[in-house]
């Protein structure tokens, strides 16, 4: 297999491809264990679990992996638990940190005291330049085609060139990410991998729940939609009775309040509706999906969906070459 | 002393954000009324920071949404 070995400080996986971190309990440890074996990078997500829920996924994704793979942990920068979550991550050793949707500064010493590296999401050339000033190991562009929270509305390849060309850490793409030809075409711009959150919920080791998986499957071209979250953001998710609800401004009511953000619009529960549709009510709950949801078509073992990207990324560059 | 910190608090706001120096009074929200994006508070906090040379942690600077807040919030760590 013919790319450039990955290398973010001590990160060296097989194949360069991250599984984005996806909350609330869609990436745990089942899913970043499933695919740090199969040579990728997992994340954890600790957004809307408990600390110590949190740090038994992480040791639990150690066992799985018997120690050996990569494993990283990604926390709402949005949550008033932000500062704690990292913290426990970084004690229970993870191997890097990693958050978006808003920009911290102070997680860049907590990663210096702790000797681990940051890596920070951005999706523009200037939020990139100010990641590694601060010392970040790496950034992931994420482009407007990702599901979840959103920081921008440009595509992914529009950013991807202007970031390369503005800082000297490694880069990894994100957002509408699938295939190995998407891969091949991010490495050939720059990229030194990618990071893909959707492909790996359709798979069999995923932690969300089946009728969460099967809403991927049966999404259909155009089925996603931008809904503004409480957060303050943009989020893209399927289209459902949720949405439908949400689309206005009208709002739902709040049945408790668990004071969880920063700075909350209080339009309606945000955590409240993604822990519905992981709890399995994909009508009535938030079900965060890219825009290429609709070209997954089953669900797979993670260890098949990598080992089909690379068998596309090997055609893609001999087809080149 | 405190005339001082608000003029160089004014000089780093009108290079960071173009803002019009009448534009900059003590009420005055940078997300609100004077532009900024959440990114030119980042980097106008950074610049505070070597200016007056001190630390902000995130916990502070989410809290400091308008001129007024950065002149009492440098004036409490003086």
């Amino acid at each position: 297999m013919g790319f450039p070995q990955l290398q973010i400080a001590h990160i060296k996986p097989k194949v360069p491809i991250f599984q984005g971190g996806m909350g609330v309990g869609i990436s745990l440890s089942s899913l970043a264990a499933a695919v740090a074996n199969a040579g990728g990078v997992g994340i954890i997500s600790g957004t809307g679990i408990s600390t110590d829920e949190m740090r038994e996924h992480i040791r639990k994704a150690r066992e799985l992996t018997k120690g050996i793979g990569y494993i990283g942990v990604n926390v709402l920068f949005a949550m008033k638990d932000f500062a704690e979550k990292m913290k426990a991550a970084m004690e229970e050793k993870v191997d890097f940190i990693i958050s978006g949707a808003g920009f911290s500064r102070d997680m860049y010493a907590w990663g210096r005291t702790f000797g681990i590296p940051v890596i920070s999401i951005v999706s523009s050339a200037k939020l990139a330049r100010l990641a590694e000033k601060l010392g970040a190991a790496a950034v992931v562009v994420e482009g407007f085609e990702a599901g979840g929270h959103l920081g921008t509305d440009r595509p992914l390849f529009d950013i991807l060139p202007e970031v390369i060309e503005a800082v000297q850490i490694p880069v990894i793409a994100a957002g509408g990410i699938l295939t190995g030809e998407d891969l091949a075409k991010a490495l050939q711009m720059g990229a030194v991998g990618v990071q893909m959150g959707t492909r790996f919920v359709a798979s069999e080791e995923c932690d969300a729940p089946l009728a969460f998986k099967q809403k991927y499957v049966d999404a259909q071209q155009e089925d996603t939609i931008l809904v503004k979250t409480t957060v303050g953001l943009q989020g893209r998710a399927i289209k459902n009775h949720f949405t439908d609800l949400i689309s206005g401004d009208q709002k739902v009511k709040i049945e408790k309040c668990l004071d969880c953000l920063k700075d909350c619009s209080y339009r309606f529960c945000t955590l409240d509706s993604l822990l519905k549709s992981v709890d399995g009510d994909v009508e009535n709950g938030l079900v965060f999906a890219g825009s290429r949801v609709s070209e997954i078509k089953e669900i797979l073992p993670v260890r098949q969906i990598i080992d089909n990207i690379m068998d596309e990324y090997n055609k893609t560059v001999e087809k080149i070459v | 002393m405190a005339d001082d910190i608000l003029e160089r608090v004014k000089k780093i706001i009108i290079d960071r954000l173009g803002v019009d120096e009448a534009a900059i009074v003590e009420t005055a929200s940078f997300k609100e009324d004077l532009g900024a994006d959440s990114l030119d508070v980042v980097e106008l906090v950074m610049e505070l920071e070597d200016e007056f040379d001190m630390e902000i942690s995130d916990e502070d600077a989410e809290k400091i949404t308008t001129v007024g807040d950065v002149v009492e919030y440098i004036k409490s760590r003086k």
